[in-house]
């Protein structure tokens, strides 16, 4: 299962290596304002095509790109109850310091678990290719986050167990 | 730690510090202290009537007229004789203490006293155990609302007898936590044949409690203990108390500490992520430039 981890990663890093290509450009709907066409989607013209990379039907990543900006968007792999709710919890956690995060955003996108949009204004203060390094890291860490928190919670629900029955 | 304590170490230490005040020969002080327990149940200390050489400890527990129709009171007056007294208002059980006139076993006295709820929850145990060694069958079975929402339900067979807690998860999470704890706990008989047998049911009352109105509902489990002669032979009996009695608690508390603990993993997470981040933040440069006539100017 593992064997596709790293091609499911390079493939992920080089589009968006190629996605994050955004410059700086002014709305044409509303005088004055620059908005990420990305969210807005007004303009048909400005809009690419939505890429989706899929490890397996429960992983997948769906980046969208446009002409000032990017939205990245993840499903990360959740096998049961309890995977479901730290999973939940951590996102929820995150999203509501999406302030410091910058680049994260509020509420992530319908079908997926967390979603990251950047846009040029980003692009123009930070580098690139560290950005794509930071995604492909987030997504690495994550699951083995969620793995030890599990494993942390079952460790203490059984010796808390153990300890309560071997005193009978 | 992760077993809770039974008895209240508040009444513990302020009781043994008024006994050595006493003992040492020093002026008793005024003394009032309201403490709250598990289950929502209160304590009082303080001096009857203004007397500063006397020290009251009572109970208020919102179930405890469920609990006198298993013989409560007998119990305690059995445990704390000499130093029961007429109860407070607005408390159940009071007990009082002369320090002018120190029972000899200072320390079993004050152990007594910390363990004044668990004395009033024993004597529903205490029957129903004494139905199952008689081996007779328990005609009613014994409901005590020890909490708002959260009921305990103990019946006592030829050969067992059954305590049934009904728990509400506050929370949908709680839930998942809290199956994986009684997963743990149904598969603990596997390592320690001793341990009585666990059985958990979400949603609905177990097959024992059907036909009675016991509350359906999604943040519902039910929890049964099954224990067997061994657990409530006159021997055991007394451990088995102090571990059954606190059992709605423990697990709630160490659900919390997981939460607790995940949230600080999480943390600890983000500020990791955070840091990656801010490495894709280019070094400011700070370049210093002179002009031609010396004049020294920053650029940021």
């Amino acid at each position: 299962m593992s064997t596709t981890l790293q091609p499911y990663l390079k493939a992920v890093r080089q589009t968006l290596t190629a996605a994050i290509c955004v410059e700086n450009f002014s709305s044409q709907v509303v005088e004055r304002h620059n908005k990420p066409e990305v969210e807005v989607r007004t303009s048909k013209e400005l809009l690419l095509t939505p890429v989706t990379i899929s490890r397996n039907d429960k992983e997948k990543v769906l980046i969208e790109g446009s002409i000032n900006s990017l939205r990245i968007s993840i499903a990360i792999k959740q096998a049961d109850e309890i995977e479901k709710i730290l999973c939940h919890k951590f996102m929820r956690f995150m999203m509501m310091r999406a302030e410091n995060f910058i680049i994260l955003r509020r509420k992530p996108v319908e079908g997926y678990d967390i979603s990251f949009l950047v846009t040029n204004f980003h692009t123009e203060q930070m580098f690139k290719h560290k950005l794509v390094d930071f995604i492909i890291h987030f997504m690495e860490e994550i699951d083995k986050e969620i793995s030890e928190m599990k494993l942390a919670v079952n460790s203490r629900a059984r010796i808390s167990a153990e300890e309560f029955l071997k005193r009978f | 730690m992760i077993l809770l304590e039974i008895n209240n170490r508040i009444i513990e230490e302020a009781l043994t510090l008024k006994f050595n005040n006493a003992a040492a020969g020093n002026k008793p002080e005024a003394l009032d202290i309201t403490i709250a327990d598990f289950d929502g149940v209160l304590y009082h200390i303080s001096n009857p009537g203004g007397d500063k050489t006397k020290v009251q400890v009572s109970i208020s527990l919102k179930f405890y007229k469920d609990l006198q129709e298993h013989g409560a009171d007998q119990l305690i007056k059995r445990e704390y004789g000499s130093f029961l007294t007429t109860p407070e208002s607005g408390y159940n059980v009071s007990i009082v203490f002369d320090l002018e006139h120190l029972p000899a076993n200072r320390d079993e006295v004050v152990k007594k006293a910390g363990l004044l709820k668990r004395n009033c929850f024993a004597s529903v145990f205490e029957k129903y155990f004494e139905f199952q060694q008689r081996e007779e069958n328990s005609q009613k079975r014994a409901v005590i609302h020890y909490r708002d929402d959260e009921t305990m339900y103990v019946e006592a067979k030829k050969d067992r007898v059954t305590v049934i807690f009904s728990t509400v998860f506050k929370d949908d999470d709680d839930i998942v936590i809290g199956k994986v704890f009684m997963q743990e706990f149904k598969e603990g008989r596997r390592q320690y044949q001793q341990a009585p047998q666990v059985l958990f049911s979400h949603k609905e009352p177990p097959m024992e409690l059907q036909n009675t109105n016991a509350k359906v509902g999604d943040n519902i489990g039910y929890i049964t203990f099954v224990l067997f002669p061994r657990h409530t032979s006159p021997a055991a009996r007394d451990n088995t108390i102090n571990l059954i009695h606190t059992l709605r608690d423990y697990l709630h508390y160490h659900i919390k500490c997981s939460k607790a603990y995940i949230h600080s993993r999480m943390r600890a997470k983000t500020t990791d992520f955070l840091k990656v981040l801010n490495r894709a933040r280019p070094e400011p440069k700070n370049v210093e430039k002179k002009t031609f006539s010396g004049k020294t100017f920053k650029m940021n």
